[in-house]
């Protein structure tokens, strides 16, 4: 057995959003209640993808709370505004965004509020931290969230705010394709390190080490999730999944025949988050979802070619594909 | 002063239910009187639809409703671009995704039972299947108006200059395969009239407003008389952007006042959603001797089967990146989604920008090899930064990161980023 290694780059960009002109836009609702805790509304749905817990980080760092104090509620057409689709790498930007926004307005009525009763001229005198609004410089002068939100319910205030956010984009030129698509773009660096086996053409990925620019992690083990998540797919993307036709009948509809990675065929993560901020992010955070994938299958390929000197360009780099091209180039009298 | 929860690592909101089993997915969902739904998908490619015989089929006792396109009130046909995929077959299926009749009965055997005795008579019709071969003069039609869904043109620079500067040409053509979200949590969805004659819609999907607009149109029913609950969500990928059976589900609670319930199987799964655009991307890249980059041409083919779902924004979104994360002056691609009668693609987790990355990257890998430069010094150098120009002429003004995660991951595996660069 004759096992080469192989190290292989691929560098990417993803403008995140609808783009081209679409109407990109977030709603949210914060509600305080008398307890001091915090509803967000939203129209996301989390498939699993973390946006639930994206958005209580993103109202309690507003609100001065911790996550467990926030409920999120989400994804019905009657409770929740709507958000546009959970797609496009959108929701930590565009609702995150729409959230931080809410929690703002919630809060806004009750710093006016207790402006007299902490004795401040201007609500830039206050800050919100460990549930309750305090003057800055003066952490002993301060109110409960929760007395806060009691007192300005008594008072017939709403508790309740709401926000929208659109994100910036224009349609292309039909002719030239010339525009701003996309706002804002992620991007991201993988290296792959492969063994190929050259009498099988097996190719293990023992480890990729991942670099992602989202702007600020609001969530580390959740961006740190996705990545390992965009891992497993492009590895899948690179080596193993195909769905089969035969005129137009998928002749592999199941799990048996159409293959996913398993544990077994999982490579090593090393996730690196770069925090380069993105000014019109909350707070400076661009999405993960999908970067995440897009460098996996390229830096598997030049990993391959790194270790064997072949280039494989019809995915997915299946043993037979990459023995045949280990054969051809033999024949071909070029031995790496 | 309390820590700052953002860019903490706390306990996911939904981490406890999901790890003792206590969330409810759609397809745990259990009310009295409930049937039980099942769609019958064509077993063709491309067909003339002769007759559809429920007779049999009704027959099967504990069967409460067999439905055809004849029982859609409103518009017969859903899509996020063209709402011309049908709800249910008339007379004409275009691809396996077609479904052809959905049947609601007390048990889930005699739905099943009450399908296989739908007699089906198809002639079948010529047929295209490579999305290539679907552009030709000739081709069999899978819409009237044509197998080009949509023409992307980014022209930038002038070509004949790139060329010139150029010291290097590569040429290759990639190939990319159609691939399934395959996420874990099959379609599933509960369908019940509520007391107020509201519509109420259990499913999991990724944009319960949209599903509501959605539904509105083929049931002829106004939006505020329907409500959509997303639910437990068990993986999306793109492949909950489209109808799946939200519809017929919705259909089939309306004929017979009870509550409906739809599960697909893992069989069913793979024909109810979106595929990844399988795409061929022919590539020309020039650089200099140096490694810059002189000129980028692509030619890119993705085949989006019988219906538009999100299809021309994908191959925009393709076009778009074309050219990598890299500065590129003179610029031409040309992208193209095309109909077949193959499954039909749409949305999956980076929506045309997968595919152009394993071309792209081969070809930085591929000038680095010819011009004898080190792989990572090639990227560099053409990397972008703050205030570069894309090849859709956008600058980008701010949170261009790219070079902190080159060197990052570089200097990881061992290579002497700074050396590399001299």
């Amino acid at each position: 057995m004759v096992r080469r290694r192989g190290i292989g780059m691929a560098s990417v960009f993803y403008g995140t959003g609808y783009g081209n002109g679409f109407p990109d836009i977030s709603s949210a609702i914060v509600e305080l209640h008398p307890s001091g805790k915090a509803t967000v509304r939203t129209g996301a749905v989390d498939c699993g993808q973390g946006s639930s817990t994206v958005f209580a980080i993103i109202a309690a760092e507003v609100l001065g709370l911790q996550v467990s104090d926030i409920t999120v509620t989400t994804g019905d057409t009657d409770n929740t505004p709507d958000t546009g689709t959970t797609a496009a790498t959108r929701q930590t930007y565009n609702t995150g965004n729409a959230v931080r926004l809410a929690a703002l307005d919630a809060l806004s009525p009750l710093l006016d509020m207790v402006k007299p009763r902490l004795a401040v001229n201007t609500v830039d005198g206050l800050v919100v931290r460990g549930g309750a609004i305090e003057v800055r410089g003066l952490p002993g002068r301060k109110v409960t969230l929760a007395e806060a939100v009691a007192l300005a319910k008594a008072e017939g205030l709403t508790t309740m705010g709401k926000a929208t956010f659109t994100a910036h984009t224009t349609a292309l030129d039909p002719e030239n394709g010339q525009g701003a698509p996309y706002w804002p773009y992620a991007f991201a660096t993988h290296m792959a390190e492969v063994e190929v086996d050259t009498l099988t053409g097996m190719v293990e990925v023992l480890r990729v080490v991942a670099a992602h620019d989202v702007g600020r992690a609001i969530n580390r083990a959740g961006v740190e999730g996705q990545v390992e998540g965009g891992v497993a797919q492009g590895l899948g993307f690179a080596l193993l999944e195909e769905v089969q036709l035969n005129c137009g009948r998928i002749q592999n509809p199941n799990l048996a025949g159409y293959l996913v990675p398993t544990a077994m065929d999982m490579a090593v993560v090393e996730s690196i988050i770069v925090e380069h901020p993105e000014p019109s992010g909350p707070f400076g955070a661009k999405g993960i979802g999908e970067p995440a994938i897009l460098p996996v299958a390229p830096a598997i390929l030049n990993a391959i070619f790194d270790a064997v000197g072949v280039r494989i360009t019809d995915l997915p780099a299946t043993p037979e594909k990459v023995l045949q091209a280990i054969k051809l180039q033999e024949d071909r009298g070029i031995v790496k | 002063m309390q820590d700052q929860v953002v860019g903490s690592s706390p306990v996911k909101v939904d981490a406890k239910d999901k790890a003792t089993g206590a969330t409810k997915y759609p397809g745990d969902l259990r009310v009295p009187g409930m049937l039980y739904g099942k769609l019958l998908y064509s077993p063709s490619a491309h067909a003339k639809i002769i007759g559809i015989g429920l007779a049999d089929a009704w027959q099967v006792p504990g069967v409460r409703a067999v439905l055809t396109a004849n029982d859609v009130p409103g518009h017969n046909g859903h899509g996020v671009i063209i709402p011309h995929q049908p709800v249910m077959a008339r007379d004409l299926v275009r691809s396996v995704n077609d479904v052809l009749v959905a049947v609601a009965a007390e048990t889930m055997a005699a739905a099943e039972e009450a399908l296989r005795k739908v007699k089906i008579e198809l002639v079948e019709l010529p047929a295209v299947f490579d999305a290539t071969a679907a552009m030709a003069e000739g081709a069999p039609l899978v819409h009237p108006e044509g197998n080009i869904l949509s023409h992307h043109k980014i022209r930038r620079g002038d070509m004949a200059e790139g060329w010139a500067r150029a010291a290097a040409v590569v040429e290759n053509t990639y190939r990319t395969q159609m691939v399934d979200h395959a996420f874990l949590q099959t379609e599933a969805a509960l369908a019940e009239i509520d007391d107020g004659g509201i519509l109420v819609l259990h499913v999991a999907t990724q944009y319960p407003h949209w599903d509501r607009k959605e539904l509105s149109r083929a049931l002829g029913m106004p939006e505020d008389m329907i409500r959509v609950v997303g639910g437990s969500v068990g993986g999306a990928f793109g492949g909950r952007e489209d109808m799946s059976l939200q519809v017929q589900a919705a259909l089939l609670a309306m004929h017979t006042g009870r509550p409906v319930k739809i599960v697909c199987t893992r069989e069913e799964s793979f024909h109810a959603h979106s595929k990844r655009h399988a795409m061929v991307m022919h590539y020309r890249t020039g650089a200099t001797g140096e490694g810059r980059l002189t000129a980028v041409e692509a030619t890119i083919i993705g085949d989006t089967g019988a219906y538009a779902s999100w299809g021309t924004n994908v191959l925009r979104k393709a076009a778009v990146h074309a050219t990598g994360p890299y500065i590129v002056p003179n610029v031409k691609v040309d992208a193209y989604a095309v109909y077949t009668n193959n499954p039909f693609a749409g949305a999956m987790r980076g929506f045309g920008a997968a595919q152009p990355a394993v071309a792209y990257e081969g070809q930085m890998d591929e000038v680095a090899r010819v011009l004898g430069l080190h792989p990572f010094a090639v990227r560099w150098q053409n990397a972008m930064t703050e205030g570069c120009i894309t090849a859709t002429g956008q600058v980008l003004e701010s949170g261009v990161g790219l070079r902190a995660t080159m060197e990052k991951a570089g200097s990881l595996v061992g290579w002497d980023v700074s050396k590399i660069n001299g």
